[in-house]
């Protein structure tokens, strides 16, 4: 099989983040059809922390609770299972429905699924990670576009709100969101992209005042061509390099940031799962159950390298263009 | 500690597993190679401590908590306080006071103190003390929580240098608890400082110690090293030769610290990891019964939860037995009514209440609840039930509860949103009664006294009935039981209010915490389970 | 220059004075205050409100803020009302420990970048170049939490090479001199290696991003065809203008220099402005807070200020 033209005239890196991105997206996208009910909560005492690779017993109670045993064997007009190392007997009235469940990555501290979690948290995290970032970009670059060309008052008034937004402790104001509105997707997005613009608004500004004095903006100038059209001609796609930088990495700062705004009430609720909440949760037993925080902490990794590497070749890619121009 | 009765700062222990106050049942065997070897002088053991004291002067503001166990072995008290409460209101060993007695009509209590006690720096510990102490812990300004504890002392009289004599407004069963509550502190030292100046001070500065320890160097937020008082003149005095307290505000370092041998005393161990600890060899896991306990709250005033049914009906669809055992791994008990089942005035006959979902659907359908649109919530007026549960956001034990709590209402068709907030915000909210549920948790005193919990709250008095719960039965037989001077009276009183209350069910009771405590195997002779992990601490000894 | 530099600094000021008084503002409108975090429920009314009356929280927000901005205008930031000591006091004795832990920690993150992205560009899309690329991504992407805990559990406690916690051991709290030093330093490597390692990737990426396209600008083309070195033409000509967004990236980093990473601090013991600040905000200890935010204002103002001098510096054709 071989690739059509376009694709092998991508660089590499662009090719393999790129493939990275896609598979996170299409697991967060197929999530619900690939694993179980990421919140059931099955018989925590007998099915939490189970190692990678475990399969159990499900024995489903016709109230539609759940015991998790090691084994369980037909006895007379019952079910004889073993659970937690001793042995019970479950009239057969009682249970609904025996089956064995194979947990590929383990379960967690009250006995979930953590595939489940895991592919339900990448559609959480993903897609409050991306808008976020959609959101800082879309303030950061018109605030750092609009200093970095209008310079004088605009951009001091500009960069002392941006130094305002980095020296304000974010805690109170995130307090005092948290008790006045009750907390959602979109609030999430909201203050995860209005706390992380000023660095992008920075960014931009400082490669405007630079790009804006180069031969081919001064000469564009001189044509007469105004500032938006500049602008889109010429400082956002040669911004466009350590934007794209920034941005890669500041997904996975988004993603993480997420866990530490739950502390505050604010981040995804339980039980829905995220990324950044199973990283948190694990922290409590590390020693136990590694593979709570490092999955997670992998996928997320992957993600940033994905993004990273992409960025890399759109860079690699523009650099080719303006060779060839 | 001895006096922590009030100071068991509630809620506290959510955020900081820091559970000093803690009280329980019997002594575990001493190690038999410890009796061979017998105690020997010196040593130095490390304990670790989530944070760092911020005064010495347990009068000088609010915050405590922390500071009480210290403040303990640096200051005397009149008497100690013995972890007795399972049988009766706890007595007393003495301690600066080496006698007392009452009057005949029991109105007054007079207290020898021992002629050779003195501080650390030479002056004898009076009378005086005494009465400079009382008049502090009674001054409005200070913010102290004397106050309120002294409410029924009206004096206290100093008879001559080595006898003082406290006046009281009535009998009750407390009056030497109340009278011994709180340490003595230098007059002669802290006398001199302006009352408005007690805040600002730093009492290290001007530190003078009285106890069978005293500061040997202090860095803050890092070490406090305490050495043995070798002038100390009360008994027993200490093996130890050092006792150095590290600051570890991380639990997962107190552990690798406590398991490497760095450190050898951690004070609350999280249930999940006593398995871990316990294999290590060289350290030793104690429990024993705190005095925290759990419960959810339900906000009375609330329409939803305002029907006893409906909070019965709560009560028996949630598997209490089978969450608490689950989320603490057997390290706590099931709680069954507002008296800790370890102290002297619990109720033994308490009706209990089973899991029993079907019994619950019956309730739930009795007050009115069905569901009329079938989509698996239940539904009263057109409104289905479903409510926020709150837990504290940094405490992952009580989310495993919240999730258990969930599943099984759900079951029953009650839909829960467990609400993960921020620790003050949410005692905030508790407060303000804003709020439909929670799940909270508290230390009990040792001091038994059901008014500020389960009395109707007044407009006038503070009120720690957080859920408005309000029966007026209840109210009279918590106000006779506290008119009572004589305490097996009393406890007829106690009864019938915990047969009341459990029967209202205000709160699901769910669980009383086990306090696991890890030490070093090289740490003989301690005796941790009662009054507190530092209760003996002079018998303590280091063997090699 | 100076005219611009004075204004700047007066701008400042005010900025100070804004953020603090936001602050003031926030703290007093979130839920809970310094009594509800302190009090026991069991406690009465009565004597909850006297500790209100204490911090002056019986006042309206107004009142106290009138009270608080007028001591803090003569310099007197007031007392924490957890420490019971001068919120400078306080401040005084954590901001060392913090700028100590922090500014090595950047310097290894600056440093560490620049040697990396260096030896990338040497033979870009070589081996070397997609190994580092590789570490330094996941090294940026790991939650710090694990990466110190990780560092900790290898260095401290399998191989016992590094303490684990503390600013000293016990017996370096009571030392002095050289010896004194030498266990302060034994005590930095770990904290200080969480904070390097998980910023160098940040660092590295931006360098290599921005070097790579300097080398196709006309001037470096310029110059190797004037028959400089391809090194030469990078460290002569590129690197200064790949500056400009470290540049920023430092600058902006002045603030995280005072306020300190609270899960390195947790994790090592190591007493900062990150645990100080976070306890003051769970406890509502307002004048700590405040002096607190205070400081870190002072830090972005500055930390920008210097930033754009020094953008000027390095590119002149950026005229400020």
């Amino acid at each position: 099989m071989s690739a059509p033209g376009w694709l092998a005239s991508w660089p590499p890196r662009l090719r393999v983040g790129l493939a990275a991105l896609l598979l996170l997206a299409l697991a967060a996208v197929a999530g619900p059809w690939l694993a179980a009910d990421p919140t059931a909560v099955l018989d925590p005492a007998a099915a939490r922390l189970l190692p990678p690779g475990a399969s159990r017993v499900v024995v489903t109670r016709s109230d539609g609770s759940s015991v998790v045993a090691s084994a369980a064997a037909r006895s007379g007009d019952g079910w004889r299972i073993t659970r937690l190392g001793t042995t019970e007997e479950l009239p057969a009235a009682s249970v609904a429905q025996v089956g064995r469940r194979f947990f590929p990555l383990g379960t967690d501290i009250v006995g979930r699924d953590v595939l489940a979690r895991l592919l339900s948290g990448a559609r959480v995290s993903l897609g409050v990670g991306t808008l976020a970032l959609v959101v800082a970009l879309a303030v950061g670059v018109s605030a750092g576009v609009a200093a970095g060309w209008a310079g004088g008052v605009v951009d001091g008034v500009l960069m002392r709100i941006v130094d305002a937004f980095l020296a304000v402790p974010m805690l109170f104001l995130l307090l005092f969101l948290a008790a006045v509105f009750r907390p959602s997707l979109a609030w999430l997005v909201a203050i995860l992209g209005f706390s992380s613009w000023m660095g992008v608004a920075r960014l931009v500004r400082g490669q405007v005042l630079s790009l804006k004095s180069r031969e081919y903006v001064l000469a564009a100038r001189a044509m007469g061509a105004g500032p938006l059209r500049i602008a889109a001609a010429h400082l956002i796609p040669n911004a466009l390099t350590p934007l794209a930088q920034d941005a890669a990495l500041r997904l996975g700062d988004l993603i993480l940031i997420e866990a530490s705004l739950s502390f505050l009430g604010l981040g995804v609720q339980p039980p829905a799962a995220s990324w950044g909440n199973m990283v948190a949760e694990g922290q409590e037993v590390l020693a136990d159950a590694w593979w709570l925080t490092f999955l997670p902490a992998v996928l997320v990794a992957l993600t940033v390298i994905g993004a990273a590497l992409a960025a890399d070749g759109l860079q690699q890619l523009a650099r080719a263009d303006e060779r060839t121009r | 500690m001895v006096n922590a009765r009030w100071r068991g700062r509630a809620l506290l222990a959510l955020l900081l597993p820091l559970g000093l106050a803690a009280c329980g049942a019997k002594p575990p065997d001493e190690p038999r190679a410890a009796r061979a070897e017998g105690p020997r002088q010196g040593g130095q053991v490390v304990a670790a401590l989530y944070q760092d004291i911020t005064t010495l002067n347990e009068y000088q503001s609010v915050n405590e908590t922390n500071e009480i166990a210290i403040i303990d072995l640096l200051f005397p008290s009149l008497m100690v306080e013995q972890p007795d409460y399972q049988l009766h209101p706890p007595s007393f060993a003495p301690r600066l006071a080496s006698s007392w007695e009452f009057s005949a009509d029991n109105r007054t209590l007079t207290f020898h103190l021992r002629p050779d006690a003195h501080w650390s720096d030479g002056t004898p510990i009076t009378a005086e003390d005494v009465r400079f102490t009382f008049t502090i812990q009674k001054n409005p300004n200070l913010g102290a929580f004397g106050l309120e504890i002294k409410d029924y002392i009206t004096d206290v009289e100093v008879v001559d240098p080595h006898t003082a004599r406290f006046h009281f407004s009535r009998v009750y069963p407390y009056q030497m608890m109340d009278a011994n509550d709180g340490h003595i502190i230098p007059a002669h030292a802290w006398g001199k400082i302006p009352l408005d100046a007690w805040r600002s001070t730093d009492f290290e500065s001007v530190l003078v110690t009285g106890g069978p320890f005293r500061v040997a160097s202090h860095v803050r937020q890092q070490t406090l090293a305490l050495e043995r008082d070798p002038l100390y003149w009360g008994s027993p005095r200490p093996y130890l030769d050092r006792l150095v307290f590290r600051i570890l505000p991380d639990t997962a370092s107190q552990l690798a610290q406590l398991v490497a041998g760095q450190v050898h005393l951690v004070q609350s161990i999280p249930p999940q990891e006593a398995e871990r600890i316990r294999k290590s060899p060289d350290v030793e896991v104690v429990e024993f019964p705190s005095r925290q306990w759990g419960f959810i709250a339900w906000n009375n005033r609330r329409p939803m939860f305002a029907d006893r049914r409906v909070r019965r009906a709560l009560s028996l669809a949630i598997n209490r037995k089978s969450i608490v055992d689950t989320v603490y791994r057997g390290f706590a008990r099931l709680a069954n009514g507002p008296v800790l089942s370890t102290m002297w005035a619990y109720n033994p006959n308490l009706p209990q209440l089973p899991f029993d979902p079907k019994a619950a659907a019956e309730l739930l359908a009795q007050a009115g609840y069905r569901d009329t649109d079938g989509d698996g919530v239940l539904d009263r007026h057109g409104k289905p039930f479903a409510f926020d549960l709150l837990y504290p956001s940094t405490n992952s034990m009580r989310q495993e509860m919240a999730l258990l709590i969930q599943a099984d209402l759900a079951r029953v068709g009650i839909r829960v949103h467990p609400r993960p907030v921020e620790f003050t915000s949410m005692i905030a909210r508790q407060e303000a009664g804003d709020y439909e549920a929670s799940i909270t948790a508290w230390d009990e005193a040792t001091k038994i006294d059901l008014t500020a919990e389960w009395s109707t709250p007044s407009s006038t008095q503070g009120t720690n009935n957080i859920v408005g719960y309000s029966n007026p039965e209840v109210d009279r037989l918590i106000a006779a039981a506290r008119e009572e001077s004589d305490y097996t009276h009393a406890r007829v009183f106690l009864d019938q209010a915990q047969q009341l209350i459990v029967e209202d069910q205000p709160v699901t009771f769910l669980f009383e915490s086990t306090q696991l405590v890890g030490v070093n195997r090289h740490i003989r002779g301690a005796d941790i389970n009662s009054a507190g992990v530092l209760f003996n601490v002079e018998e303590w000894y280091w063997a090699p | 220059m100076v005219a611009w530099t004075l204004r700047r600094l007066a701008i400042g000021v005010l900025l100070v004075w804004l953020v603090a008084s936001a602050t003031f503002v926030m703290v007093g409108l979130a839920p809970g205050d310094a009594a509800t975090r302190l009090s026991d429920p069991r406690i009465p009314a009565a004597a909850r409100e006297r500790w209100r009356r204490e911090f002056g929280l019986d006042r309206p927000l107004p009142v106290r803020y009138a009270a608080w901005l007028g001591a803090a205008a003569s310099g007197d930031l007031g007392i924490s009302w957890t420490f019971h000591r001068k919120v400078t006091a306080v401040l005084g004795e954590v901001l060392p420990n913090t700028l100590l832990l922090t500014s090595l920690g950047l310097a290894l993150e600056l440093g560490g970048g620049v040697v990396l992205a260096l030896v990338q560009l040497r033979r870009p899309h070589g081996k070397a170049d997609r190994l580092i690329t590789l570490f330094s991504l996941t090294a940026y992407a790991l939650p710090t939490f694990g990466v110190a805990l990780g560092l900790v559990s290898l260095f401290a406690y399998r191989l016992g090479i590094f303490p684990p916690s503390h600013v000293h051991s016990l017996a370096g709290e009571s030392a002095t001199g050289w010896p004194r030093v030498t266990d302060l330093l034994q005590h930095l490597v770990l904290p200080v290696t969480a904070i390097g390692v998980t910023g160098v990737g940040g660092v590295a990426r931006y360098l290599r991003g921005s070097l790579l396209d300097e080398r196709t600008e006309h001037y470096v083309l310029a110059a190797r065809a004037r028959g400089c070195s391809e090194r030469r033409a990078l460290l002569a000509h590129a690197l200064p203008n790949s500056l400009l967004p470290l540049i920023t990236m430092t600058g902006m980093s002045l603030p995280f220099l005072v306020s300190g990473s609270l899960v390195v601090e947790v994790v090592f013991s190591w007493p900062g402005m990150g645990q100080v600040m976070y306890n003051a905000a769970l406890g509502r200890d307002v004048p700590l807070l405040l002096g607190g935010t205070i400081v870190a204002t002072v830090a972005v103002v500055v930390g920008n200020l210097l930033a754009d001098v020094a953008y000027a510096a390095v590119d002149p054709r950026v005229r400020a």
